[in-house]
């Protein structure tokens, strides 16, 4: 037991710990980014296309600030940001297959 | 008799294992929520205008405060991954259970929007909403399934808190075993990431 | 520590009793319990065809009512795919075998992986109980097409949950698989020396993972429109059923080389072994796993073709399919090779898997014809389609099980099969499987439509062609099941390394003890592979 214990303190040590500072400042961020997208969608004009495109564009830079700051991944391996992007790209070929056909038919 | 033990035993308890499995597991959640995204999306594209009509029945600021409410527990989660890696546990456990709070008034605010729903007779099968075109109805029923699934994995994220909590003060969950606590804390942003693109695409239609 | 400390009982004889099976955390009896149940499944589904193919032994009425062969056919289907064929090699040998070839003593998530097995039966006995009550078992297909999947008053909604139980399992299976391979690898393996079954089973758990969820939020779909009785994809109300059949193809497509990678694995095991020499382009079939696995994500739309999907679409979707048909052609090439002038045993797994590599490419080639959009609006929906995924997914990947079934068999049982007895039973699987299938080809090219329970007089003689062959290839089923019963009961004990193999499982006893090594298994030097004696492929 006691080697593990003494691996498991190791590992600890070495681990980038986020501070709260960081958190905080990330948790601001998501905050303006919210009350933005409620502004523009309350009091923007009605440009159909352009109002999902840039709602889209917001809720993607917050959730990146999530993913990386939040949930740590831009100190994890790479692989994890690899594997991520792999997810997002089948999943934008999917809708982007399922869109075109219903519009080319 | 002793046994002979490998290196590389996989009956170890291997952090980096378990925050792999964790994030393999959410992965699978994405996916899943994105079917609904996709059907979503094909069926707004179909119905511009019923999506929007339909939209009006949302309140916008219970969804903002409800939006404000998750982004604020996603932060005191992480704060709490940081209070127990600098071994501060007391804080570590305010931070969760605040998150744990969070997750409550989160449901609460549901409730109420689903119970005008219910009132006003909108959930599938019910006279109003039968009455509804197409495109309305096609909304509303999807916004009762994706916000119910999430609604769904905002309890399973409390109740994994709670868990945790529970770890911290028996010592299982320590400085130097943070694993359980970082899990949650994945699960718990998951929860949050899903409600960033459900806000946008219900409430804020115009 | 380095010695050898006392070696231990095997992993039979660590634990008895029937609570230390159903709770057991050891990979090998994990993998056991999957290959008797699975097993079970594959009777009764085995069974289903057998019905089928008496039905059509003549035209008209034999057996049963058109409603039951619905019924019989979906069943058929259901156990078949879920059941049987995509859990089949990855549970049991991959589990038996991965954490061995690895040089471990077990899986990254031992509790997870006894769980992956629970879910497994939960599932099996929500599909299979559907039989028993209210209208019975589905009349859909196994493909559960919306709106009459949404509409009929068969026991749907158990079979869709079933189905979603088990996709639960096998999501955890590949969780637990793409840990394992990353963390728990023998000091000194890379990626790129560890054997190829391991890169196949690699490939696979990312398809579980990532397109198992598609269908389970779909199956959830129609099971909430069920119980609504309005849904997403019903037409009334604007939804579009052709909508389902793109998420249901979006997981089903890559779902089949769930099946056919590991079973390719299991060949790229077998090939080094019984040719006795490293196998020909090791990356070549190592990537080309993982090419397949991605590729297979952008094809989908094959299925589709005749449905009422757009023009381009379908052109597009043409296109990408041929492009998956290049890494396993890759890998053809790559076997053949590995064969060509090696030192040859012949021996029973060998022999499955010269027949996988027969079958698998008339499946294959078929495949191409499938996937072709002009001629698929001939064949779709025809005899050509259930003859070409019989030959990839019977003829290739159950053959490839049989092939591992024999290989690790002594290693497993720690008892030899009978040799005499197991070539007899592969000769009639593989002419009775040939007698069945291929006439299929011809009678979809004749027009013959799948899933009726009634045919036009001008295809009778080919049908009951396939039935005799249908009777040739139990037969043949019924001999292997019971040799290696008996083998199990009275073979001859087998040494630890019957075969002359490389990899790391043969360095252990067989069976193997309960923790897989008594002392630290030695990696062959430059390559999984790399038997010292063999001529190289520069001479």
């Amino acid at each position: 037991m006691d080697n593990k214990e003494k691996n498991a303190e190791h590992t600890a040590e070495h681990e980038h710990i986020s501070s709260y500072r960081e958190h905080f400042g990330t948790w601001a961020a998501l905050i303006l980014l919210t009350l933005m997208t409620v502004f523009i969608s309350t009091f923007g004009a009605d440009l159909r296309t352009l109002t999902v495109a840039t709602a889209m564009l917001i809720a993607t830079v917050k959730a990146l600030a999530v993913a990386l700051y939040f949930m740590h991944l831009k100190y994890e391996p790479k692989i994890y940001r690899a594997w991520l992007i792999v997810v997002m790209v089948l999943f934008a070929f999917f809708l982007v297959m399922v869109i075109l056909d219903y519009i080319t038919r | 008799m002793e046994h002979f033990v490998l290196p590389n035993s996989g009956h170890n308890f291997d952090a980096k294992s378990s925050k792999m499995g964790m994030w393999l597991f959410l992965y699978t959640e994405l996916l899943l929520f994105g079917g609904l995204f996709l059907v979503y999306m094909l069926y707004r594209y179909a119905n511009q205008d019923a999506f929007l009509l339909a939209s009006f029945e949302l309140n916008v600021w219970m969804g903002t405060i409800n939006t404000i409410v998750l982004l604020t527990s996603s932060m005191t989660i992480a704060m709490s991954i940081t209070a127990l890696q600098k071994g501060n546990n007391k804080l570590a456990i305010n931070l969760a259970w605040f998150t744990i709070l969070a997750a409550l008034v989160f449901l609460v605010i549901k409730y109420f929007e689903w119970g005008a729903k219910f009132d006003h007779g909108y959930f599938p099968g019910m006279d109003h909403y039968n009455e509804l075109p197409h495109g309305e109805r096609l909304y509303f029923y999807l916004y009762f399934f994706m916000t119910g699934l999430h609604g769904l994995h905002v309890i399973v994220g409390g109740i994994f808190i709670a868990i945790v909590i529970k770890r911290i003060k028996s010592g299982h969950v320590n400085k130097n075993r943070i694993s359980l606590l970082e899990n949650s804390g994945l699960y718990w942003h998951l929860v949050d990431l899903i409600w960033i693109y459900l806000f946008p695409l219900f409430y804020l239609i115009h | 520590m380095t010695e050898a400390t006392l070696p231990q009982p095997n992993f039979f004889q660590a634990k008895k009793g029937i609570a230390s099976w159903i709770f057991t955390l050891d990979h090998k009896r994990i993998g056991l319990l999957y290959l008797f149940s699975i097993g079970t499944f594959f009777v009764v589904a085995a069974g289903l065809g057998v019905l089928m193919r008496l039905e059509l032994l003549n035209p008209g009425r034999d057996l049963m009512d058109p409603q039951t062969y619905n019924q019989v056919f979906t069943l058929h289907g259901v156990i078949m795919i879920f059941l049987l064929i995509i859990p089949s090699i990855p549970a049991v040998f991959g589990n038996f075998a991965l954490p061995l070839l690895l040089g471990t003593d077990d899986v990254a998530f031992p509790k997870l992986n006894l769980l992956s097995w629970w879910l497994y039966v939960i599932g099996a006995f929500f599909a299979l109980g559907t039989l028993v009550y209210g209208e019975g078992s589905a009349d859909t297909g196994w493909t559960f097409y919306a709106p009459y999947s949404v509409k009929t008053g068969t026991n749907v909604t158990p079979t869709v949950l079933a189905a979603f139980i088990l996709g639960f399992s096998s999501i955890l299976t590949g969780l637990n698989f793409i840990v394992t391979i990353h963390r728990l690898r023998t000091p000194g393996m890379g990626f790129n020396q560890m054997p190829l079954f391991v890169w196949s089973l690699y490939a696979t758990a990312w398809i579980q993972l990532l397109a198992t969820p598609i269908i389970g939020i779909t199956l959830l779909m129609i099971v909430a429109e069920r119980v609504f009785g309005i849904g997403l994809f019903d037409p009334s109300i604007g939804g579009d059923p052709i909508l389902y059949q793109h998420l249901f193809w979006i997981y089903s497509h890559p779902a089949v080389y769930i099946m056919a990678l590991p079973a390719m694995g299991i060949v790229s095991e077998i090939i080094p072994t019984f040719a006795q020499r490293t196998i020909f382009g090791y990356k070549a079939i190592a990537y080309s796993s993982m090419a397949i696995a991605f590729v297979g994500y952008f094809v989908w739309g094959h299925h589709m073709f005749t449905s009422g999907m757009s023009g381009p679409a379908g052109f597009i979707f043409s296109i990408l399919t041929f492009f998956v048909a290049i890494p396993t052609a890759i890998k053809v090439f790559n076997w053949v090779a590995t064969l060509y002038k090696g030192s040859i045993n012949i021996q029973v797994p060998l022999l499955f898997v010269l027949a996988f590599i027969f079958n698998f490419m008339i499946g294959g080639f078929t495949g191409l014809v499938l996937g072709s959009l002009a001629a698929d609006v001939h064949v779709h929906d025809t005899y050509f389609v259930v003859g070409h995924f019989h030959y990839v997914m019977f003829g290739g990947a159950v053959f490839a099980f049989f092939g591992a079934l024999h290989y690790w068999f002594p290693k497993i049982w720690g008892k030899m099969y009978h040799k005499a007895t197991a070539n007899v039973a592969f000769v009639l699987l593989f002419v009775g499987f040939n007698v069945t299938y291929f006439p299929m080809l011809i009678l979809g090219l004749q027009g013959m439509p799948r899933r009726y329970y009634d045919y036009l007089p001008e295809f009778h003689r080919l049908n009951m062609v396939s039935t005799f062959g249908s009777w040739i290839m139990v037969s043949g089923l019924i001999i292997m099941i019971v040799n290696l019963f008996v083998s199990w009961k009275n073979g001859a004990k087998a040494p630890d390394n019957p075969w002359n193999g490389i990899t790391l499982e043969w360095q252990t006893s067989s069976p193997p003890p309960l923790h897989n090594f008594d002392k630290m298994p030695e990696l062959p030097e430059g390559g999984p592979y790399n038997y010292p004696n063999a001529k190289s492929y520069q001479e």
